[in-house]
């Protein structure tokens, strides 16, 4: 098995604190375009969904 | 004053150490802890852990005191009555021990605090269900920084589940061999081309390989967002693992499709009723538990049953019906879990960990002296080594399960005869009771320890 020789004298810590970063930035990201797409989809969709109440509703229909 | 020595395993914390008293254990929480013990109790946090039954509770006393000289308080946590390694457990074992210390982990956040360990040896079982036994595990949160344990959980946890998932191989069982965790250089090149698509692999796994001491030196910013993000991505990945069993080991279907039947057992469980009924010790033993019929029978009679099979396949179904008084737990009799780490004390031997008054050996005794070739004295000495009487399954050469052993290699086991079981083990036990299985030719031997 291969070995980093120079992973095996970093501090356990601060070694995965980097990944960590990285990681956040990542999910970060994701969460980003994840919340920008549902608010797409509820931009060009909701209006659909409300329709029949709101024609049933509406006086003049 | 005498100082009363810690308990092997704890060494590395400088928190505070467990030692033991008059056969009662105790936890000394030393001064450099003050600040995080009674931020723990201020904050609400080890009461709502407490409420959610997840946390081992304890209680403070003013005696015994092992070391003055670093000594803030002294506790006596609730009994745990069997402590189990990890690499005794099954995949939902390991798996729901992960997501306990993932969800203590963000409730310790909610509460300004943070898990500074996450060793899975921190857990156990209770009542069925895994608890967190390390009550000096949680330290002051900064949310500018990462999580100190994060690695740790990794190795711990999410690589011997990930080699589980997703190359089908038994890698909770190398936790024996790799006390500090499986590392990401050890099991990213076993991971298939497949996981390596996979958002949890690719992030947890593979770049933690890649990323080298190259952060040595850089300001890292985090924040409480980052973090419970980082933690509910965890629990996501953790979620969708799935054990890797095959759809039949060697015995996880063995009641099913036993040639023997559904009146063998209710046979053999009908007379067992009977001889337990006078039972009144506290912990049995079921050696080559399968999914735990008999250990469930056992329960019945004592306080705690722990089933021991080799096929980690049973044992997670016998794990998944979270039986209060059984304790299911991974273990090859031909090689049990033996003492380990450091100076071969940190991790005790099975016969040191368990003192049962009572122990099984159903269905058993023709694997370990056919199909793996130990002789009934030795069968006799090894059941011997664990405290308590036996109740013993002795299968003879004409049933069809020892047939099926000796069919395909020749038959050097002219010992192989009741007489010789009989004689063995009248070495270490008497013969107390004995029957005959109705409708087989198996014997059940009731053996009172000399």
């Amino acid at each position: 098995m291969n070995l980093n020789p120079i992973l095996l004298y970093v501090d356990p810590g601060s070694g995965s604190y980097l990944v960590q970063v990285i990681i956040a930035a990542v999910l970060g990201a994701l969460f980003y375009f994840k919340n920008l797409w549902l608010q797409i989809k509820v931009f060009f969709f909701r209006p659909k969904k409300n329709e029949p109440p709101v024609k049933n509703d509406a006086p003049n229909d | 004053m005498t100082k009363l020595p810690a308990h092997p395993a704890s060494f590395r914390d400088n928190s505070g150490f467990v030692f033991a008293e008059n056969g009662t254990l105790y936890r000394q929480v030393n001064n450099n802890y003050k600040s995080h013990y009674e931020l723990l109790l201020q904050s609400g946090l080890y009461e709502k852990l407490i409420e959610e039954k997840v946390l081992v509770a304890h209680e403070e006393v003013s005696t015994p005191i092992a070391d003055a000289d670093m000594h803030y308080k002294t506790l006596r946590p609730e009994l745990v009555p069997f402590i189990s390694y990890p690499y005794e457990w099954s995949f939902d074992q390991l798996k729901d021990a992960a997501l306990l210390t993932l969800s203590i982990n963000k409730t310790a956040i909610e509460h300004g605090m943070i898990l500074k360990d996450a060793t899975a040896y921190n857990v156990s079982f209770k009542k069925g269900r895994p608890i967190f036994i390390d009550t000096l595990s949680f330290e002051t949160y900064n949310p500018e920084l990462p999580w100190i344990a994060y690695r740790q959980f990794c190795q711990h946890f999410l690589y011997p589940l990930f080699l589980e998932h997703y190359c089908k191989i038994p890698a909770i069982q190398l936790l024996s061999v790799h006390l500090e965790g499986i590392t990401a250089a050890f099991a990213a090149p076993l991971m298939p081309w497949k996981a390596k698509w996979n958002l949890g692999v690719r992030l947890h796994l593979l770049l933690q390989q890649s990323v080298s001491a190259n952060g040595k030196g850089r300001t890292i910013q985090f924040s409480k967002q980052k973090m419970l993000q980082l933690l509910s991505h965890l629990e996501s990945v953790v979620r969708s693992l799935k054990a890797g069993y095959p759809e039949q080991t060697t015995w996880n279907n063995y009641y099913e499709e036993t040639i023997l039947g559904k009146d063998y057992l209710h046979a053999k469980a009908a007379i067992m009723k009977n001889w337990l009924s006078s039972f009144s010790g506290k912990t049995i033993v079921d050696f080559g538990a399968n999914d735990g019929y008999f250990s469930q029978l056992a329960a019945s009679y004592c306080e705690e049953v722990i089933a021991a099979d080799f096929d980690a396949s049973c044992i997670n179904r016998a794990y998944l019906q979270h039986h209060p008084n059984i304790y299911p737990i991974v273990l090859d009799l031909t090689n049990p879990s033996p003492a380990i780490g450091f100076n071969n004390e940190e991790r005790s031997k099975l016969s040191d960990r368990v003192k049962p008054q009572l122990s099984f050996a159903l269905a058993l005794v023709h694997h370990l002296a056919i199909a793996k070739n130990i002789p009934l004295a030795s069968i006799a000495g090894f059941f011997h080594s664990f405290e308590g009487d036996l109740i013993i399954e002795w299968v003879p050469k004409s049933d069809e399960k020892v047939k099926q052993l000796l069919s395909n290699r020749e038959d050097i086991f002219d010992l192989y005869t009741q007489d010789q079981f009989e004689l063995q083990f009248a070495n270490y036990y008497t013969i107390e009771k004995s029957a005959l299985v109705p409708g087989t030719d198996r014997i059940l031997y009731s053996l009172k320890r000399k």
